[in-house]
């Protein structure tokens, strides 16, 4: 018998994340019966949509070892532009000129915001040799200031019905965040799996010393990853704000966690060069379920965050543990 | 073979510009649009024409408010009463508010008594026997916006503008209500008075109402 486990010690750790989500899925769905509902579940998936999107971009980054703090403020950033250009334009008074932004232009903007600042990250860490975690750290006050001076501190709504059909609407039966994270996701896997950047990714967070000797353009990689963590952080952004119809400055915050949660959870190793994009999908799913399963059961939201805290430990610890397997 | 893919990626190259250039012209041309700000500024259009709080605060307050507040407000000491007996059916009948929540707002009238003046508030005396306090210092909060049920929210784009027109109107009870209401209330004297009462559904406490003036002569 002791055997037969051991033979079986390695698929078990490599489905650990699907059988975790397996496990609470059945212990919530015998606690709750709202919980197996077709509702719920579409409810579930709009709601770990913008986690996904965020997680996936964490995913690249984490992959190469790095971290990315600022993802939270980015992702309010990149709505607040959003929302502001959509609803007030640029009034340029001393030209007696208005510039107007029609939906698409707003949601551009507000993704090259993300971009810019994802790049500003890249080109930080690059440049100066800062570690991931200082000069996101930095980027996450730079964004969250920049986001209560472009609002004022206050919240920018009534953006229209065509901008908050991308966050609250409906195509083919399936709610439209699912479609762009899923979108978002089968993109990122055929980047990791199938091209060299995606190789390349793998190979810094391996060994960055062996992947420069290999003639990998460390820099140029990383500050793509970081570009697309910023990206993916974006489009979070136009979600979460055309899901409430409102850009609130304060959005986004612990989004970084919750992120870093899903991809550990998923089983990413935060050393890097190990792990996966869809398994980050799962970290995020587990994560979605258990917020929603704590709802569900009127767990107070206080606990609600040490239950996290405490899942997202047992993950780490269950990383370390078959790193050092390994 | 790996000159050949050079020179072939090389040739390539110009088109990708030019196809990078042709998709940036097609993403600005539908992204962006400039106008005379004159013109977007007569057409009302969003981003310059600012929501006046005072103004729809003045208006709401003459047209709507004032004209209908003795008829539509419900008598304090029947209130008090019903609430005491059916506390349920008293908020289903006379409270009203904008958000969910235990927090209601209730339109009341009366007439009662002056038996002590403070700085702070007016306390009266009701034929019924409850005292209650009309407030002339700290004005705050929604109870006057609120309380008749004729605002609503679906009018504003945002929260902001709807908690200015709050502000506003407790401005307009700070600055036309209160004065005289203050110089008349002496001890002994006779109060009628229309007014706005917060209660808490849940933890509800009536043995200290203070009441919002709206009107009081």
């Amino acid at each position: 018998m002791q055997l037969s486990l051991e033979s079986h010690k390695p698929t078990l750790a490599r489905f650990q994340s699907l059988i975790a989500l397996f496990v609470l899925c059945l212990g919530i769905s015998l606690m709750s019966d709202k919980f197996l509902t077709v509702a719920n579940f579409w409810n579930v998936l709009r709601q770990i949509s913008v986690n996904v999107c965020i997680s996936t971009g964490m995913t690249l980054v984490v992959l190469t070892a790095g971290i990315d703090l600022s993802v939270g403020s980015v992702l309010a950033l990149s709505g607040a532009i959003t929302a502001g250009l959509l609803r007030n334009g640029i009034p340029m008074p001393s030209a007696n000129l208005f510039i107007g932004f029609t939906l698409l232009g707003s949601i551009l903007a507000g993704i090259l915001t993300g971009s810019g600042l994802g790049w500003f990250n890249g080109w930080a860490i690059t440049r100066f040799s800062l570690p991931p975690f200082v000069a996101t750290l930095a980027m996450l006050t730079i964004a969250r200031g920049l986001t209560m001076l472009w609002t004022g501190g206050f919240p920018i709504t009534g953006l229209g019905d065509s901008f908050t059909y991308l966050g609250t609407g409906w195509l083919i039966g399936i709610p439209v965040p699912v479609w762009i994270s899923g979108l978002i996701v089968a993109i990122a896997t055929l980047i990791t799996n199938k091209t060299r950047l995606g190789r390349y990714i793998y190979a810094i967070g391996g060994s960055e010393s062996a992947a420069r000797l290999s003639g990998v353009n460390i820099e140029r990689i990383k500050m793509v990853v970081y570009t697309l963590a910023g990206t993916l952080a974006g489009v979070g952004g136009l979600l979460v704000t055309s899901r409430l119809d409102s850009a609130q400055p304060n959005a986004g915050i612990s989004y970084e966690l919750d992120s870093i949660a899903a991809v550990v959870i998923g089983g990413t190793s935060l050393s890097g060069g190990r792990g996966s994009i869809l398994g980050t999908v799962q970290g995020a799913i587990i994560i979605g379920v258990l917020n929603n399963g704590l709802v569900l059961l009127n767990v107070s939201p206080f606990w609600q965050q040490v239950v996290k805290g405490f899942v997202i430990l047992l993950a780490v610890i269950i990383d370390q543990k078959s790193s050092k397997r390994e | 073979m790996n000159a050949t893919i050079a020179r072939r990626k090389t040739r390539n190259r110009p088109w990708t510009y030019v196809v990078a250039i042709i998709l940036f012209l097609f993403l600005a041309y539908n992204s962006v649009y400039i106008k005379k700000l004159d013109e977007v500024k007569a057409a009302g259009s969003a981003g310059t024409g600012k929501f006046d709080a005072a103004t729809y605060a003045k208006t709401f307050w003459n047209t709507k408010l004032i004209p209908s507040a003795a008829g539509g407000a419900v008598d304090l000491s029947t209130l008090l009463s019903l609430l005491k007996t059916d506390k349920d059916k008293a908020f289903t009948t006379y409270s009203q508010a904008l958000g969910i929540g235990n927090i209601r707002y209730f339109l009341v009238k009366g007439e009662g008594t002056v038996t002590a003046v403070s700085d702070n508030d007016v306390t009266l005396s009701l034929p019924s026997g409850e005292t209650i306090r009309l407030a002339t210092e700290y004005i705050f909060g929604n109870a006057a916006r609120d309380a008749s049920g004729l605002i609503k929210i679906t009018e504003f784009d945002n929260t902001t503008d709807l908690n200015n027109v709050s502000a506003a109107i407790n401005d307009i009870i700070r600055k036309d209500v209160i004065p005289p209401l203050k110089a008349a209330a002496k001890p002994g004297k006779k109060i009628a008075f229309v007014g706005a009462i917060e209660l808490n559904r849940a933890h509800l406490h009536l043995d200290d109402i203070e009441v919002i003036p709206i009107s009081a002569r």
